[in-house]
C-alpha cells in the first residue's frame, strides 16, 4: 500500500514534469524578421504603412488647407514665433533631428533589395517593384523634409547598429546639395520601379507621377535656395559655411554652385515636363461670373475644377496624382467640411493674398485702368477678378448646403458675416476672409468630425509651375513649353491669357506690400519672375507650398528691417456696420477685440493689444530660414557627453547649442 | 431581475434555510446531551501566580461553545456542566489551562504568565513555523480582522493593516483592482515589473477574486530570507493566503450577511452656467481672445437660472434653435453640474456567506459559498459587479502516515458597465462637461453634444464574465517520524469573455425628429483563457539532540503557464435587441462592406526551480537559518536561464537566556534578527504592464486589415519595422537586508515588533543608455539600471482588559520606504527622466513669491531681473501674474539647461511618493458589545498636478480648461467684477492658451497627506444563554462603516487616495459605504 502510493504519485509528477525542453518557449503567434516581406503583397502592406508621412487630412484642424497658416497667404489667431525674433527657442531635445521615417524605409530597402535582385519574392514582378518604387519614394520625402528644416543633413542607406561609435561617426552631416542630390537619385529608382498607374487603379498609391512632380519639386528647391543664399553661411563654401570644418575643401559635384544651380533647373525642367505633358488640368466650366445666389452653388458643385478639393471619390480628377481617401464607416474622418462652411478652424486668409490676385482682365488691381472696385467687402472685392478668388473666397450670404442631411448636426447652411469676434477655433474668423476651396455641399459631412472628403497629395498643375519657373531661371526666357503651361493655367483661371501684359503692368514696388515673394535676399525680383511667383501663389492657394516657396526664395530677409503687418479684410470700411458698434473693442489693452482704426482699415489680427509680442508687426532673423538642432543631439554625440564642441555634429548658422536661447542673428 | 426582487428573493431562502440549518443545531445538542450521563454546577476561582484575583478569565467547556467569564472577584460559576467535562481557562498574556471537572463543582485555578505564547504558528514558505523562532521579516493577519469589512475584495480590506504591505484603491469602479506592493517601489517598471507572489493555499492566485470569508490568515514574507524559498517568482515580496479548513468534531455552520448602501466620495462640484460662463470670459479675454460668451448669451443663462425660459409644453428651454438642430457649446444655456447628473447620490448592494465544516479524526471537510451583489454609482445605464464563489475542502488519512487532500475553488464574477464609461469619461467630464450643455433637449430629450448621458444610457453594453477554478490535490507522507513529504499538484484555469455593443445613438431636432448622433454600432467579442499548472515536491525531516534543533527540507518547484485569446468585432447591428456577432451585418454607418476584426494569440512561459533550506535552533535561543534555490525560465535565452539565490537569517532570542530570568516579568519576548538574500526577478513586462513572455525574439508588427490609410475605400493590412531587443536580457537581482527587533513587555499586553531594510534591485530592466538619434529606433530595454530601497516597518500594539470586564486593544501600524536610483543611463543629468542620485518621486519647481496684485507690482519685480525677467516662462506678465524667485540670483527665471548640474531656479519643492503610511485599530469590547475604529493614512506626500482639473483655464486652451468650485479663487483685479474683486485669490488671473503662470511651483505644492476612517463597526453578539436556547452558538448583529471620514489639506478638486488613478487623479470616486448585517454560527 505505501508504495503502491509513493510509487504512482512520484510517476504523476515524473510525467508531468520531465520534459527537457520544458524551459525552451519560443513565440507561438507572431511572426519573425524572416519570415516577412517575401512575398508581394507584404511588400505593398509595408509600404502603405508608410504612407502617414504625408500631410493629410486629420480630425480638428484644417488639414491640409491650413498647412499654409504663419505665411503672408494665411492667419492663425495668435502670431507665429518665428516672425518674432528671440521666441524661436533651441530646444532641449527631440526636434527635428530625427531618423525614424528614414530607418524604417532603410529596413525594408536593406531586406528587400537583395532578395528582389535574387528573385526569391513571391508575386507579380511588376508590383514587387512598384512597391520597393514607393517606398523609394517616401524616403526621398522623408528627405526632403529635413533638407528644409536642416539644409545640410546626414545620408543613411544602411540599417545602424545600436552602437555609440558608429552612429556617432554616422551623424555627419552632408552638405544640403548632396542631400538634394542623394533625393533624386532615390527618386530615379522610384521613377524606375514605379507604374504610371499604381496598382490600386485609383490613385490611393504613389505612381511615377508622383515620384517625377516631386523630383521637380526637389531639385527647383535646391537650385532656387543654392541661388539665392550663394555665399552665405547656408550653402557650402559660403562665408560662415558651418560645415566648413568637416569639409575643409569641398569640391561641388558639379565644379562650382554656378554649375550645381544648373544640374538641379535642368532636373527640375526634365521631370516637371513628364508630367505636365502628360496630365491634363481640370476643366474649370464656370469662368463667366453669372451665378449667384444658390445658382452660384449649384454651378460650383458641377463644376469639376471646384468640385475636384472637396470630392470623396477624388480618383477621376486627371489632375490629382495621389490623394488620400475617408470613410465615415470605418471611422477615419476629419473636420475639415464643417470648418470650411465655418471659419476655416480659425486660419484666416489674408488682405495681402486676396489682393495679390489679378482682375480677370490680367492687370494687377493697382494697375491704371484695371477696373478693380475696392474691398469695401469681400463681395466687392471679387468682382472682375482673377476666376479662382470669386470661385473660392466665400462671402456672407452664399449657399453652403445643397443636399440636406440631418446628421450634419455642425452644418453652416448658410455662409455667415464673419465671426471676428468669437474666440474658439471653431467660430473663429481670423482675418474676415475665408475660403471655399475643399467644400462639399453635402450635409452628411457636416457631422462634428466625421468629414470624409478625400486629401489631394500631389496635383499635377505644380509640374506646370515648376517647369515655368525652373525653366526662366536657367534661360532667363520662357520657351513655347512654358507659355503654353501658363497659358492653359490662366485660361482655367479665367484670366486673359496674356501674360505679358500682365508683366508690363506690374510694379514691384506696389506688389510688395501683398507678397513677400516679390524679394529674393531683400531686393526686389524682376516682373516676369514675380509673375511666375504670383501665379504659383494664386493657384496654390491653401495647398501646403507656401511656406517651402518662402524660405527656398529667401523671401523674409527684408523683414530683418522692415515689419511687416499681416492683415485681414476691410473692417473699418462699410463692413463695420455688420458688427453693432459697441461689440468692436479697441484701444483697452488685453479687452480689445478688434485692432485700432488708427492703425489701418484693415484688421490686423497680431495688433489688438500693446502688450501682444506681435503688435508692431512681423519681424526676421536669417536664422529662422533653418531649425536649430536641440541641445541633446549634440551632447549625446559628444565625447565626454557635455562638451558639445567636440561633437560631429554641427549647429545651423545663428543659432547656440545652449538650450531656450532664441536666434543669435 | 433588479436589485430589489433578487434581494427578496434572497432573504426568503434565508427565511427558508434558517428552520432547517436550526433543526440540525438542535439535532447535535440533543445527541451530545444523550452522551453525557451526570450533569451538575462547577464553580471556582481564579487567580494570578500572586494570588490576585483575575477578572475576565474565559472558561469554556471544551469542544462546546458553552462558557463563561470570571467576576470581578475572579469567580465563575457553570451550570449543567458534564462531570466528565474539562474546562478551558484563558486569559491575555497567560498559558491557557484545561482541567477536568471529574466530579468536582468546585475548582480554583492560578494562571501563568506565558511571557510567549510558545504554540503561535505562522505560515511561510513550504511549511509553518513558530513565531518565536522566526528569523525572517513576516507580517501576519488572521481573519478577524478581515470581518464585517463592507468592500469588494480582500485587498480593499488589507490596506493599512500589515505595515510594509502598500496597497492603494486609487479609483472606485468596480472592476478596478487594488494596486499591491511589498516595502514601496521594487522597479522602476520600464520593461519588468516589481509586484509580489499572491499565493492561496500554496498556488498562485488573484487576492480580489476570493472568499473573503474562506481566509483563515494571511502571511507577509517580506524580506529575502522568508521570501527566497520561491525564488525568480518572489523577488519583491509574497502574501501567503492559508484558508479555512474542517476540523474535527461537531459540524460548524455558519451564515452572515452584510447589507450596504454606497455613496460616492469626495465628488467634484461644478461652477454653476453663469458662473462658469464669466470664469471662462475672462480667461479667453485674458487669452487675448475676446470674451466667448456674448452679453445676449449671458442673459440667456441667467434667464435660465431664474426659470424664465420655459416652452409651451412645459420644459425647460437648456438650449437654442441653431438652424434645425440645437445648440451646443456654441449657444446652450443649461445649467448642469456633470457630475451630479452622472452619478447617483448612493446605492445598494449585499453579501452573503454560508459555510459549513467538521469531520472526525480521518476526514474532515470544508464546504463555502458566498455571493455578492454591488451596484455601481452610474445613473444612466447602470453599473454592477457580481461575484459567486464556491470552495469544498476534503482531507482524509488513508493510512496512518499518508493523508491526501483535495480542494477546490471556483470564483465567478461578472461586471457590467455602459460601454462609453472608459477611462476618459473621467476626465474628460470636466473639460467637456461644460454646465451650460443640455442634459435633456427642449422636448424633453436625453441629448448629446457630445456630454455622456446619452451615449452611456444606450450607446451599448460592456459585459464582463470571469472565471477561475482552482484544483489542489495534497498527499502528505510521513513513513518515519519526523519525516514528512508533501507532493501537491495544483490546476488554475482562468477563462474570461467578454462582451462589448456600440449602439446608434439618436439626438432630436428642433422639430421632435429623431436623427442618427453616433452611427457606429459594432459588436465586439474577446476570449481568454489561462491554464496554469504547478507542482511543489518537497520533503522536510527534523530532529532534536539535546536541545539542538535540525530541520532539513528540499523540494523542487514548476510552473507551466499558457494562455491563448480570441477576439472577434464586427460592425453593422441588426436589431437593437440583439447585440451578437452572428446578428450583424458587417456593413458600416454608410452600407460598405467593412472587414470584420478579429484576432487570436498564443503564448506559454515556465519557470522550474530546486529549493533547500536548513533550520537550526539551539534550546530557542539561537536561530539560524539557510536557504538556496536554483532557478530557470523560460524567459532568457540558454546561457541566461538559470540562476543561484542564496538567503541566510539569524537571530538571537535574548529572554529565553538564563540571565534574562529577572527580566522576565517585564519583557517577556526580546529577540533581535538579522538577514540577507538575494533573489531574482523574470517578470518581463511591457509599458502597459502586459507580460512579455519572449523578450529576446524579434518579432515584426503586423497589423491585419488597420491601416488609416485607405486603399479603394478598404482598411488595408500594414508592417513595421521590427524593434530592436536585447538578446542578452537576463534576471535582476534584488539583494536585501533586514535586521529586527521583537519586544514582548508587560505580560504581553504591549507586543512590539521592528524592522529595517534595504533592498537593492540591480541589473534593473530600463532603457538602455541614449544612442544618436540617428539610430532611427527606440534602444532596446537592457539589465542596465540600479536601484535601492530602504525604509523601516515598526508595529506596536497593547492589549488590555479592565476588571470591569471591558476588553479594549490599540494597534498602531507605521512604516515607511525611499527609494533612490543609483544607476540611470542619463549621461547629462537631464531632469526629464530620471538619473543616478534621484529620490524617487521627487518634484522640481519654481519658488513662488506671490501673485502680482496690480501691473506696478509686477513691473517692480520684473525691474530686480534685468537679464531677461521671466520672460523664459512666457511674456505679457501683468497684475495677477505669478512672480517667481531668482534662486540662483542670474537676474533671470529660468530652468538652465534642466539639468541637475544647472538646474537654473529649479529646486526640489517637495516629493511625491507616499511616505509614512499608516494604520491605528482601535477595539474595545464589552458584555457582547464590540466596536472597532480603523484609521489609515499616510502621513506626509508632496503632490502637484499641472492639469485643468487643478487650474481651470489652463494652457491648452478653451478646450482643455474646466471650471469647478475651487477655480472660482481666480485672480480678480476689477471692483466690478460681477463675481467681485478678488485679489488675495488663491489662483492666478486665468489665461487660456498660456501656462506662464502653470510652472511646478512651491505656492501650487499640495500636502497630500490624509488620514482616513476606513473602518468602524460597531457589534453586538447575543448572549450565548439565549441564543443557545435556539441552537445558535453565536449570533451577532453589526453595523460597518468603510470610508466614513477624511482628513486632508489638499484641494477639494481632488481625494487624496485617487490622485494616482488617472492623468489628472479624476477618477470614479471611492465609496462611502454604510452597512449591517449579521452572523451566525450553529
Amino acid at each position: 500500500m505505501r508504495n503502491k502510493i509513493i510509487l504512482s504519485f512520484i510517476g504523476v509528477l515524473s510525467i508531468l514534469c520531465s520534459c527537457s525542453s520544458y524551459l525552451d518557449q519560443a513565440p507561438l503567434s507572431t511572426i519573425t524578421p524572416e519570415n516577412y516581406l517575401n512575398d508581394e503583397s507584404q511588400l505593398g502592406s509595408y509600404s502603405i504603412a508608410r504612407y502617414s508621412i504625408f500631410p493629410t487630412h486629420a480630425n480638428w484642424s484644417f488639414g491640409t488647407f491650413g498647412i499654409d497658416a504663419a505665411t503672408d497667404n494665411m492667419a492663425t489667431p495668435s502670431y507665429d514665433n518665428k516672425y518674432v525674433p528671440g521666441q524661436w527657442k533651441v530646444g532641449q531635445s527631440g526636434g527635428d533631428w530625427d531618423f525614424g521615417d528614414i530607418r524604417q524605409c532603410n529596413y525594408f530597402l536593406n531586406t528587400v533589395e537583395p532578395k528582389r535582385k535574387a528573385g526569391t519574392i513571391t508575386g507579380s514582378l511588376t508590383n514587387i517593384k512598384h512597391y520597393v518604387g514607393e517606398v523609394y519614394m517616401i524616403r526621398a520625402f522623408a528627405y526632403f523634409d529635413k533638407l528644409q528644416k536642416l539644409g545640410d543633413f546626414p545620408i543613411v542607406t544602411s540599417i545602424l547598429p545600436n552602437e555609440w561609435q558608429a552612429l556617432t561617426d554616422a551623424s555627419k552631416r552632408k552638405p544640403c546639395n548632396e542631400v538634394a542630390r542623394f533625393i533624386i537619385q532615390d527618386l530615379d529608382s522610384a521613377i524606375n520601379l514605379m507604374q504610371t498607374t499604381a496598382p490600386d487603379g485609383k490613385k490611393n498609391r504613389l505612381s511615377k507621377y508622383c515620384a517625377l512632380q516631386f523630383k521637380s519639386r526637389v531639385a527647383l528647391y535646391e537650385a532656387t535656395w543654392l541661388k539665392y543664399f550663394k555665399g552665405t553661411a547656408f550653402v557650402p563654401n559660403g562665408t560662415n559655411w558651418p560645415g566648413k570644418t568637416l569639409n575643409p575643401s569641398y569640391q561641388f559635384p558639379s565644379g562650382s554652385i554656378d554649375n550645381e544651380i544648373n544640374y538641379f533647373l535642368d532636373q527640375a525642367i526634365v521631370s516637371a515636363q513628364q508630367v505636365a505633358d502628360n496630365i491634363q488640368l481640370v476643366n474649370n466650366t464656370m469662368t463667366a461670373e453669372a451665378e449667384t445666389g444658390k445658382d452660384f452653388s449649384v454651378a460650383s458643385d458641377k463644376n469639376p475644377y471646384c468640385a475636384m478639393f472637396g470630392s470623396v471619390d477624388m480618383s477621376g480628377y486627371s489632375e490629382v496624382l495621389l490623394w488620400r481617401q475617408y470613410s465615415k464607416g470605418l471611422g477615419i474622418t476629419h473636420n475639415v467640411p464643417c470648418y470650411e462652411q465655418k471659419g476655416n478652424a480659425a486660419i484666416g486668409t489674408t488682405r495681402g493674398m486676396v489682393d495679390g490676385f489679378l482682375m480677370a482682365n490680367g492687370l494687377p488691381i493697382y494697375a491704371q485702368n484695371s477696373g478693380y472696385l475696392g474691398d469695401d467687402s469681400a463681395a466687392v472685392a471679387k468682382k472682375n477678378r482673377d476666376g479662382r478668388l470669386w470661385l473660392f473666397l466665400k462671402t456672407p450670404g452664399q449657399i453652403n448646403v445643397l443636399y440636406a442631411n440631418s446628421s450634419g448636426d455642425h452644418a453652416t447652411p448658410v455662409e455667415l458675416v464673419p465671426l471676428i469676434l468669437a474666440s474658439s477655433a471653431e467660430d473663429k474668423f481670423t482675418t474676415g476672409y475665408v475660403i471655399r476651396k475643399g467644400l462639399n455641399y453635402d450635409q452628411i459631412q457636416d457631422g462634428n468630425g466625421q468629414g470624409y472628403t478625400g486629401a489631394i497629395v500631389f496635383r499635377a498643375v505644380e509640374s506646370y509651375l515648376n517647369y515655368m519657373e525652373a525653366y526662366y531661371l536657367r534661360y532667363g526666357n520662357l520657351d513655347a513649353k512654358a507659355q503654353s503651361y501658363w497659358t492653359q493655367i490662366r485660361n482655367r483661371a479665367g484670366v486673359d491669357p496674356d501674360f505679358n501684359k500682365t508683366i508690363a503692368a506690374t510694379d514691384l514696388s506696389q506688389e510688395a506690400k501683398n507678397d513677400w515673394g516679390a524679394y529674393s535676399a531683400g531686393n526686389l525680383i524682376d516682373a516676369t519672375l514675380y509673375n511666375i511667383r504670383r501665379e504659383r501663389r494664386c493657384e496654390l492657394m491653401a495647398e501646403g507650398l507656401r511656406w517651402m516657396d518662402l524660405k527656398r526664395w529667401r523671401a523674409l530677409d527684408q523683414m530683418i528691417t522692415t515689419p511687416y503687418h499681416i492683415e485681414g479684410f476691410k473692417l473699418w470700411g462699410p463692413m463695420q456696420t455688420w458688427y453693432s458698434a459697441s461689440s468692436l473693442k479697441y484701444g483697452i489693452g488685453d479687452g480689445s477685440n478688434v485692432s485700432d482704426p488708427a492703425l489701418s482699415n484693415y484688421l490686423r489680427p497680431y495688433e489688438l493689444s500693446k502688450t501682444s509680442l506681435a503688435y508692431n508687426g512681423y519681424k526676421w532673423a536669417m536664422a529662422h530660414y533653418l531649425s536649430p538642432i536641440a541641445t541633446q543631439h549634440f551632447l549625446i554625440t559628444s565625447k565626454d557627453g557635455k562638451d558639445v564642441s567636440t561633437s560631429p555634429i554641427y549647429q545651423n548658422p545663428g543659432w547656440s547649442t545652449t538650450p531656450n536661447t532664441g536666434a543669435l542673428n | 431581475m433588479n436589485v430589489k426582487k433578487k434581494f427578496l428573493c434572497l432573504i426568503a431562502l434565508f427565511a427558508w434555510l434558517a428552520p432547517v440549518i436550526m433543526s440540525n443545531g438542535n439535532e447535535i445538542v440533543a445527541q451530545n446531551s444523550a452522551i453525557q450521563q451526570k450533569k451538575g454546577s462547577v464553580s471556582g476561582v481564579v487567580t494570578d501566580k500572586n494570588g490576585e484575583a483575575l477578572i475576565g478569565v474565559s472558561v469554556k467547556v471544551k469542544g462546546t461553545k458553552i462558557g463563561t467569564v470570571t467576576d470581578i472577584n475572579g469567580a465563575f460559576v457553570l451550570n449543567n456542566i458534564g462531570s466528565t467535562s474539562e474546562l478551558v481557562f484563558s486569559y491575555i498574556g497567560m498559558n491557557s489551562q484545561e482541567i477536568k471537572v471529574d466530579n468536582r463543582s468546585s475548582i480554583s485555578v492560578k494562571m501563568v504568565d506565558n511571557s510567549v505564547n510558545m504554540d503561535e504558528v505562522v505560515v511561510v514558505g513550504f511549511g509553518t513555523q513558530k513565531k518565536v523562532n522566526l528569523t525572517g521579516a513576516v507580517g501576519t493577519l488572521d481573519s478577524k480582522e478581515l470581518e464585517a469589512r463592507p468592500v469588494q475584495s480582500v485587498a480593499q480590506s488589507l490596506e493599512g493593516l500589515v505595515t510594509g504591505l502598500n496597497i492603494s484603491q486609487n479609483q472606485g469602479s468596480l472592476e478596478s483592482k487594488p494596486s499591491i506592493n511589498i516595502r514601496g517601489v521594487g522597479t522602476i517598471g520600464q520593461g519588468s515589473s516589481g509586484s509580489p507572489l499572491i499565493l492561496i493555499d500554496g498556488m498562485e492566485g488573484d487576492i480580489n477574486a476570493i472568499n473573503p470569508q474562506d481566509i483563515e490568515n494571511i502571511s507577509v514574507l517580506k524580506d529575502a530570507a522568508a521570501s527566497s524559498i520561491y525564488g525568480s517568482r518572489a523577488p519583491f515580496g509574497v502574501v501567503l493566503v492559508t484558508t479555512k479548513k474542517g476540523k474535527a468534531g461537531k459540524m460548524a455552520i455558519s451564515y452572515s450577511n452584510n447589507f450596504r448602501s454606497s455613496s460616492p466620495v469626495s465628488m467634484p462640484h461644478m461652477m454653476d452656467s453663469y458662473t462658469f460662463a464669466l470664469y471662462f470670459n475672462e480667461a479667453s479675454k485674458n487669452g487675448g481672445s475676446g470674451a466667448f460668451f456674448d452679453d445676449a448669451w449671458l442673459k440667456r443663462i441667467q434667464d435660465f437660472q431664474a426659470g424664465k425660459l420655459v416652452n409651451s409644453n412645459g420644459y425647460p428651454m437648456t438650449t437654442v434653435a441653431n438652424g434645425t438642430h440645437w445648440a451646443d457649446y456654441g449657444g446652450a444655456n443649461d445649467n448642469v453640474d456633470w457630475y451630479k447628473a452622472i452619478y447617483k447620490s448612493s446605492t445598494p448592494s449585499q453579501e452573503h456567506n454560508f459555510s459549513v465544516a467538521g469531520g472526525n479524526e480521518t476526514t474532515k471537510y470544508y464546504f463555502s459559498g458566498n455571493y455578492l451583489n454591488q451596484s455601481g454609482l452610474m445613473r444612466f445605464g447602470g453599473d454592477s459587479f457580481n461575484r459567486y464563489t464556491a470552495t469544498a475542502k476534503i482531507e482524509t488519512k488513508l493510512t496512518s502516515w499518508a493523508t491526501l487532500g483535495y480542494n477546490t475553488r471556483w470564483v465567478r464574477q461578472d461586471y457590467v458597465r455602459p460601454s462609453s464609461l472608459g477611462g476618459g469619461l473621467y476626465s474628460d467630464l470636466a473639460r467637456q462637461g461644460w454646465p451650460i450643455l443640455p442634459l435633456y433637449d427642449p422636448n424633453g430629450h436625453l441629448f448629446s453634444s457630445p456630454s455622456p448621458a446619452l451615449g452611456l444610457r444606450d450607446g451599448g453594453r460592456d459585459k464582463t464574465q470571469e472565471d477561475w477554478l482552482y484544483q489542489q490535490a495534497k498527499l502528505v507522507v510521513e513513513p518515519i517520524k519526523g519525516w514528512r513529504t508533501t507532493a501537491e499538484l495544483n490546476y488554475k484555469t482562468d477563462d474570461q469573455f467578454r462582451h462589448w455593443d456600440s449602439q446608434v445613438t439618436q439626438n432630436y431636432d428642433v422639430n421632435n425628429n429623431a436623427y442618427v448622433y453616433n452611427s457606429y454600432s459594432n459588436v465586439h467579442e474577446a476570449a481568454y483563457r489561462t491554464n496554469f499548472f504547478n507542482t511543489n515536491i518537497f520533503s522536510e525531516y527534523s530532529k532534536e539532540i539535546n536541545g539542538h534543533n535540525f530541520k532539513v527540507l528540499v523540494g523542487f518547484q514548476s510552473e507551466m503557464n499558457k494562455y491563448r485569446d480570441l477576439t472577434a468585432d464586427r460592425q453593422g447591428i441588426i436589431v437593437a435587441s440583439l447585440p451578437t456577432i452572428n446578428t450583424t451585418s458587417g456593413f458600416d454607418s454608410s452600407g460598405k462592406i467593412a472587414s470584420p476584426s478579429v484576432s487570436g494569440q498564443y503564448y506559454n512561459w515556465s519557470t522550474a526551480g530546486f529549493f533547500g533550506r536548513i533550520n537550526y535552533d539551539y534550546k530557542g535561543r539561537y536561530l539560524l537559518e539557510a536557504n538556496l534555490r536554483y532557478d530557470g525560465t523560460s524567459r532568457f535565452q540558454a546561457d541566461k536561464k538559470w540562476n543561484y539565490f542564496p538567503s541566510v537569517s539569524a537571530g538571537w532570542n535574548i529572554a529565553r537566556e538564563s540571565f534574562w530570568a529577572p527580566y522576565e516579568k517585564f519583557i517577556s519576548t526580546f529577540k533581535l534578527r538579522g538577514s540577507y538574500g538575494s533573489l531574482g526577478n523574470q517578470n518581463t513586462v511591457d509599458a502597459s504592464g502586459n507580460v512579455v513572455p519572449y523578450p529576446t525574439y524579434t518579432t515584426m508588427p503586423v497589423g491585419t486589415a488597420n491601416g488609416s490609410w485607405l486603399v479603394n475605400g478598404a482598411q488595408p493590412n500594414t508592417a513595421s519595422m521590427p524593434s530592436l531587443i536585447s538578446s542578452t536580457l537576463t534576471w535582476e537581482k534584488i539583494k536585501t537586508w533586514n535586521v529586527g527587533v521583537d519586544l514582548a513587555l508587560l505580560n504581553s499586553r504591549l507586543t512590539t515588533s521592528f524592522d529595517y531594510f534595504t533592498r537593492y534591485t540591480n541589473d534593473m530592466v530600463g532603457p538602455a543608455t541614449e544612442m544618436p538619434s540617428i539610430l532611427g529606433i527606440a534602444v532596446p530595454s537592457s539589465n542596465n539600471t540600479n536601484l535601492k530601497t530602504y525604509g523601516f516597518e515598526l508595529e506596536v500594539s497593547w492589549k488590555d482588559r479592565l476588571s470591569n470586564g471591558l476588553g479594549y486593544g490599540v494597534k498602531v501600524m507605521l512604516s515607511n520606504s525611499t527609494t533612490k536610483i543609483t544607476k540611470y543611463p542619463n549621461a547629462t543629468g537631464s531632469l526629464s527622466t530620471y538619473r543616478a542620485g534621484q529620490t524617487l518621486g521627487e518634484i522640481w519647481g519654481y519658488s513662488t513669491i506671490g501673485i502680482a496684485k496690480s501691473a506696478a507690482e509686477m513691473n517692480a519685480h520684473l525691474a530686480t531681473l534685468p537679464n531677461g525677467g521671466q520672460s523664459a516662462l512666457g511674456s505679457n506678465w501683468s497684475a495677477g501674474d505669478i512672480m517667481f524667485q531668482d534662486l540662483n540670483g542670474d537676474g533671470k527665471i529660468n530652468s538652465g539647461a534642466n539639468t541637475a548640474a544647472d538646474h537654473g531656479d529649479l529646486k526640489i519643492i517637495g516629493n511625491s511618493a507616499a511616505k509614512l503610511p499608516f494604520g491605528v485599530e482601535l477595539t474595545a469590547d464589552w458584555k457582547g458589545f464590540d466596536v472597532r475604529a480603523f484609521f489609515q493614512g499616510v502621513a506626509k506626500r508632496d503632490y502637484y498636478q499641472d492639469s485643468y482639473y487643478f487650474w481651470g483655464a489652463w494652457k491648452w486652451g478653451i478646450w482643455w480648461s474646466s471650471g469647478l468650485k475651487e477655480h472660482l479663487d481666480y485672480f480678480r483685479a476689477d471692483a466690478s467684477n460681477p463675481l467681485g474683486q478678488n485679489l488675495n485669490s488663491y489662483y492666478p488671473r486665468p489665461l487660456f492658451g498660456d501656462g506662464k503662470n502653470q510652472q511646478s511651483q512651491t505656492r501650487y505644492l499640495q500636502d497630500a497627506s490624509y488620514v482616513r476612517l476606513k473602518n468602524f463597526q460597531l457589534g453586538y453578539t447575543l448572549p450565548n444563554n439565549i441564543t443557545s436556547k435556539v441552537g445558535i452558538q453565536k449570533l451577532r448583529l453589526y453595523v460597518s462603516g468603510e470610508n466614513l471620514l477624511t482628513f486632508t489639506k489638499m484641494s477639494k478638486v481632488f481625494d487624496p487616495e485617487t490622485i494616482d488613478g488617472t492623468w489628472t487623479g479624476n477618477v470614479y470616486p471611492l465609496s462611502k459605504v454604510i452597512s449591517g448585517g449579521i452572523s451566525v454560527n450553529f
